[in-house]
């Protein structure tokens, strides 16, 4: 079995007096070895990873987004969607060496924190808690448009817009189902995504064929520039939450099988397949209706659309494969929020007793509601674009750090440092992968910006104030 | 010493199973692989549960190792934290090589062994636990064989002669082995009844089928009804040790 040796030592101890936990021996394709014979049995396997990176992106990028990108971009809305994919295909890569080198909880968190020390790991890490917040309220929002038009088919009228009502119901549910829920829930999402991926190719390939005029039917002429080239380019920033599953592959690192192997296969296989799928919807979209009018549709655009081809069947279809993935998409980013918790606790960058386990129901219920109360109150806000936006920013930063942590650990080249997995083309692709990343939050608007900017300070402020004798980062 | 077989001991350490009474003892003669292990819930990374309870864990798991050892058993001890239970067990008994993994049940005094024959098949391992566990000792063995309807009297003598040549090539006297054979009798039913009047049972482990895939495995079901240990004799590991 090929052992890898992890040799990191973290040092030092926070406000608490509370030291960072000990790291692992070494890791094996099964498990993660402590000393004194204690292991940490690894038991995702490559699909259970791939449906955590497909089963948190779907969702927002089809269910959601359309309506909104269209609008802005018009046509050109595909290329946005084509170079989020690109951009997140270009960070994936130096995500899956970093993975494969530190296969343990807290993705990119921990590679950071690893590879350029304590504050940067803190920036990223309490902004990626924050973030996964920030995006799990972005998609109960969705799921509350995807439930409002559940009733508005059904011809109950209601006198008020229930979308936030049925987004805090949502998120206060799916809080409490983490905490006290024991069933298999992983089979289960498995089962989603593979319903999701049916439904929409199905769905998709008849647009497509429609689009092309097979039907006879002739689309609405549209130019593809309608709107312009820089709303191209604030689109991509707007949609990119659409690719921030693939990173919450990496928050369970610690616990896939044959790391090595499975990790980037995940990572890439999930952007490469999600990309596709967008880049289809949108233009599929944009075909059948033309980008003013799916704009005036709003969030549940695809509902029209499938009403348009396949009438209420099909509308009905995409109501319910909406809900679904909106809730996936939510449930999983709550769980990796909940995973991010830990990995700050366990290097005592927050409390202990943060991922405190609970005795009853043998889960992190700290953590759990760490996450799932502030996500109420950003539901209650109800801004679709501003929580995917910082929700993109937050998440941006980590990923443009992630391949400035490759480039320093590769020059550095630490003895403990030794992925399976080398991203081909360096220096130049994780290097171009940091730009990108910084590059699009240029094109973001100036609040969600704002917000950003006083997450990442508030987080440097609480590590200089909670944790600052803390040293995180690997002997280089 | 190197000569042991090793048994695998699956104990769900936090959640209350403990190495029942007289089980130190019936596995004196062998080399015992102490499996803790802690079953948590998918929201819950096994690192999380670990920082937590990796302390009181490996407090118990001393004190047993200990229990162990004073026997005379050689100890090798594991405390896993993991999603997947089963998968655990079956990589720890790949890992060390475990001949058999004991469902632990209280046992008495070990005077009896009811070891059921199934087949030809995997008999050299069924014999070699058999020896390795009750070798040393004096308890009386009792093989046990459920016909099927086509197998003859003669069929029957070859196997159960076959499995008493072996067991004398590893030391066992022939006059401390009985034979005994049941027929027309559904063999899950015929080994639990047959049990009941034995301090503990030897079988082996079947292939995973349908039926198994329904009900569990036939091992398991019989140390469900029948109150003492049951020692499952693993096959021989795949020969395709690919991922090795």
């Amino acid at each position: 079995m090929v052992e890898q040796p992890v040799d990191v030592e973290p040092t030092g101890q926070n406000v608490a007096g509370e030291t960072p936990a000990a790291e692992p021996e070494s890791v094996t394709d099964d498990t993660t070895v402590h000393d004194d014979d204690v292991e940490l049995e690894r038991t995702i396997g490559l699909i259970g990873g791939l449906a955590i990176g497909i089963g948190t992106m779907i969702g927002a990028g089809i269910f959601v987004f359309p309506g909104l990108a269209a609008n802005n971009a018009g046509l050109a809305a595909t290329l946005s969607f084509a170079i989020g994919g690109l951009i997140a295909l270009l960070v994936a890569l130096p995500s899956s060496e970093l993975a494969t080198a530190m296969p343990r909880s807290g993705g990119g968190y921990y590679f950071i924190s690893r590879g350029m020390g304590t504050a940067y790991g803190a920036i990223v890490g309490l902004g990626l808690w924050l973030g996964l917040m920030f995006a799990s309220a972005f998609y109960l929002v969705g799921l509350g448009h995807y439930a409002s038009a559940v009733f508005a088919e059904l011809g109950i009228g209601l006198p008020f817009s229930p979308v936030i009502g049925i987004g805090l119901l949502f998120g206060a549910a799916l809080t409490a189902l983490s905490i006290g829920g024991t069933e298999n829930t992983a089979k289960l999402q498995n089962i989603v995504v593979g319903i999701l991926l049916v439904v929409l190719t199905g769905f998709l390939s008849y647009g497509l064929l429609d689009a092309f005029g097979v039907f006879g039917r002739t689309s609405v002429p549209e130019q593809f520039f309608s709107r312009g080239y820089f709303p191209v380019l604030t689109t991509a920033a707007l949609v990119f939450t659409s690719y921030l599953g693939f990173a919450q592959v990496a928050t369970v690192a610690g616990e896939i099988k044959q790391p090595g192997r499975n990790l980037p296969l995940a990572m890439v296989g999930s952007v490469l397949v999600v990309t596709v799928f967008y880049v289809v919807t949108i233009f599929v979209a944009t075909s059948a209706f033309g980008a003013d009018q799916l704009g005036r549709f709003g969030e549940t655009a695809m509902v029209e659309v499938a009403r348009e081809f396949l009438g209420l069947p099909g509308a009905v279809a995409i109501l319910g494969a909406g809900l679904l993935a909106t809730f996936s998409s939510a449930n999983a980013s709550i769980l990796s929020a909940s995973r991010a918790v830990y990995a700050l606790s366990r290097d005592a960058l927050l409390p202990r007793k943060a991922s405190e386990v609970n005795l009853r129901y043998g889960t992190p219920h700290v953590a759990l509601l760490a996450a799932g109360g502030p996500i109420l109150a950003l539901v209650a806000t109800g801004r679709v674009e501003l929580l995917a936006e910082v929700a993109s920013f937050l998440h941006l930063i980590m990923y443009g750090l992630m391949c400035v942590a490759l480039l320093v650990l590769r020059r550095r080249d630490p003895e403990w440092y030794s992925p399976s997995y080398r991203v081909p083309g360096y220096p130049v692709l994780p290097g171009v992968g940091a730009l990108a990343s910084f590059g699009l939050i240029a094109f973001m608007q100036p609040t969600s910006i704002a917000i950003g900017i006083v997450v990442m300070f508030v987080s440097y402020l609480w590590y200089r104030y909670y944790a600052g004798d803390v040293t995180l980062k690997g002997d280089i | 010493m190197t000569d042991r077989i090793s048994v695998l001991i699956p104990l769900r350490v936090l959640e209350g199973e403990s190495v029942p009474e007289g089980i130190p003892d019936l596995l004196s003669n062998t080399h015992v692989v102490l499996l803790g292990y802690h079953v948590i819930p998918e929201q819950t990374a096994p690192g999380q549960a670990q920082m937590q309870f990796e302390e009181r864990a490996t407090a118990r798991l001393d004190d047993y190792e200990a229990i162990f050892e004073e026997a005379g058993a050689t100890v090798e001890r594991r405390l896993v934290f993991t999603h997947d239970g089963q998968k655990t067990i079956d990589r720890t008994i790949h890992e060390h090589d475990c001949m058999a993994v004991l469902v632990p049940n209280a046992i008495g005094a070990v005077d009896d062994v009811l070891v059921a024959v199934r087949g030809t098949v995997g008999i050299d391992r069924l014999a070699r636990v058999v020896a390795g566990v009750f070798g040393p000792r004096d308890t009386s063995i009792t093989l046990y064989h459920v016909a099927e309807t086509a197998e003859t009297d003669e069929d029957i003598g070859t196997l159960l002669d076959g499995m008493v040549d072996r067991l004398g090539e590893l030391g066992i006297d022939d006059a401390r082995i009985e034979t005994r054979v049941e027929r027309e009798q559904d063999p899950l039913d015929a080994i639990v009844d047959a049990a009941e009047t034995y301090d503990t049972v030897v079988m082996g482990e079947t292939d995973p089928s349908l039926a198994t895939f329904v009900f569990g495995m036939p091992a398991d079901q019989v140390a469900d009804q029948f109150l003492g240990p049951v020692l499952v004799v693993q096959r021989e590991p795949a020969t395709d040790d690919e991922d090795e």
